[in-house]
């Protein structure tokens, strides 16, 4: 078996995970936040691929997931991107504290 | 040396450099050079699939994350203004009470992810290649096409949020 066991993978997962959390909650700047949603999602890939090809399953029921995780966060990026830049035509500003006229 | 040995020193050398530009990413006030610690960050993933055996994965994310998602960021990061701004809500008198509630979590995280263990039959050995082409094009053939139309409506969607109106 390999010399690295599983749950290493899962904790350097779960710390990748949780600075993406901590950068969307800190980070001010639409741009930064949408890097930091990358870093959650390409945390999970890795717990994904990890338990896929160590759990002892045939198939590749994990990097499957993981190969859609890439679409949506492909989409994901594009739309927000324009998201950003639409309301940076409107409002001169991608700091989404200041980005409060939708706010109740 | 011996082959775990080299593993593991790869292992701890991807660790490092995924934790540190990931670090760098939430730290760092210049967004350039965010934008390419992060590119740094999926790199250091892709050694990580290759360490996992799943190469394929790794290609896709060379290819689409440090490719593709990248440039998108940057030209995110060059559209828009670049200003130096204090963190919301780093370094406040909380932060000592914030520890306290994260620390416990932090542990309790710690301490479940090494109880997990690999499976006593040998995995997947070899090339993930042919068991994830058969897996996606069989038996989720429906989501993929699911998939297609999603990045259809996604780039639709991109362009017209970004068309400029013609009697503007």
């Amino acid at each position: 078996m390999s010399a690295i066991p599983l749950g290493a993978f899962i904790a350097v997962s779960a710390v990748l995970f949780f600075i993406g959390v901590a950068g969307v909650l800190v980070r001010r700047n639409a741009v930064v936040i949408l890097m930091c949603v990358e870093l959650m999602l390409n945390a999970t890939n890795l717990a994904l691929v990890a338990f896929s090809r160590r759990a002892g399953i045939a198939d590749e029921r994990g990097s499957v997931f993981v190969v859609f995780i890439f679409v949506v966060a492909a989409a994901e990026v594009a739309v927000g991107l324009a998201i950003v830049l639409a309301s940076y035509r409107n409002r001169p500003t991608v700091d989404v504290d200041e980005l409060h006229s939708m706010k109740g | 040396m011996s082959y775990g040995f080299v593993e593991s020193v790869v292992f701890a050398l991807l660790t490092i450099g995924i934790i540190g530009a990931a670090a760098g990413i939430v730290l760092l006030n210049r967004i350039t050079g965010a934008a390419l610690l992060m590119a740094f960050t999926f790199l250091c993933m892709a050694g990580m699939f290759v360490l996992l055996g799943a190469e394929t994965i790794a290609a896709f994310q060379v290819l689409i994350y440090v490719g593709a998602i990248t440039v998108l960021i940057l030209y995110g990061v060059m559209f828009t203004p670049q200003r130096d701004r204090a963190y919301g809500l780093f370094f406040q008198k909380q932060t000592p009470l914030a520890a306290l509630f994260v620390a416990p979590i932090a542990i309790f995280v710690a301490l479940y992810a090494t109880t997990f263990r690999d499976a006593p039959t040998a995995g997947a050995k070899g090339s993930d290649l042919v068991p994830l082409a058969t897996s996606v094009f069989r038996d989720y053939a429906f989501p993929f096409e699911v998939a297609s139309v999603l990045l259809l409506a996604a780039m639709i969607g991109a362009i017209v949020l970004v068309k400029r109106d013609e009697d503007e």
